[in-house]
């Protein structure tokens, strides 16, 4: 478990990734409740403009959420936590959840983590996740 | 999508943090305890039905896109506890013809402390 005293600042969380499956996304759906067709049948996604059956955004920040509470030792030390959905995440797609520690606050044993999710699509980064930010409690 | 519901209030529901529930959400994203951080979108999810009925707001749900999510707990969800889920419109802008709406829902206890408040913002795209 990180330490408010050891911690560095900056300081890069571990990556974590995940293949996106159509299972998995169907697992959330049924844990989470929104059982949106967007998510799960492809003639509906195409005929919404999407190339295919998307992810829900939910299920991209609950991976996020995940990489934090793994780094920080469980899910009750995620304090705060905000996301920006920027970009849809294909089914079969890789997605990788990062962060960056910007500031930690000894006395409080808090801190404040920009956070993000990146997929590489044709050569190129995609931010499903943009500007995340979380608050996390740390030992002192 | 009506600007003028901004404010609106929901009749309160309740969010009972069913253990098996939970689990099931700690397998989706292979968390080994304790009840994950986006839990509460099972609470706002519940209330989707209404905002999604409700003549007042007009919201066309076909053309809604999640925009931000934000979570900010006092404390950790307790397994077993059933919370009282209080849902309001916060603001709603429309800029360029998409329409941007801040739900509000807040997670209370017995006591009457607010144990988690989540915003999401759901954006109803210009009509083709």
């Amino acid at each position: 478990m990180p330490s408010a005293s050891d911690v560095p600042v900056p300081s890069d969380l571990p990556l974590l990734s995940r293949v996106v499956t159509p299972e998995a996304v169907k697992a959330y759906a049924d844990a989470g409740g929104d059982q949106n067709p967007l998510h799960q049948d492809e003639a509906f996604a195409r005929a919404a403009g999407f190339p295919g059956v998307i992810a829900h955004g939910m299920f991209t920040m609950g991976h996020l959420a995940a990489s934090l509470s793994k780094w920080a030792g469980g899910p009750e030390r995620i304090r705060r936590l905000t996301a920006q959905f920027r970009a849809p995440v294909f089914m079969g797609e890789e997605i990788v959840a990062g962060g960056r520690v910007k500031e930690v606050d000894v006395e409080q044993g808090v801190a404040v983590i920009e956070c993000w999710v990146t997929v590489d699509r044709d050569g190129r980064t995609e931010w499903p996740i943009k500007r995340g930010e979380a608050e996390v409690l740390l030992d002192p | 999508m009506n600007p003028a519901a901004a404010g609106k209030t929901y009749p309160a529901t309740t969010l009972t943090v069913d253990p098996q529930r939970v689990a099931a959400f700690r397998e989706v994203f292979d968390e080994s305890e304790g009840v994950p951080a986006t839990f509460v979108t099972v609470a706002e999810f519940a209330v989707m039905p209404q905002i999604v009925a409700d003549p007042e707001l007009g919201l066309d749900f076909s053309r809604v896109l999640h925009g931000n999510q934000e979570y900010e707990y006092r404390r950790p969800l307790q397994e077993g506890e059933t919370l009282e889920v209080r849902c309001r419109l916060g603001s709603i802008r429309v800029l360029g013809g998409n329409a941007f709406l801040v739900l509000v829902t807040e997670l209370v206890d017995p006591a009457g402390d607010v144990v988690c408040t989540a915003r999401s913002t759901l954006i109803e795209r210009a009509a083709d």
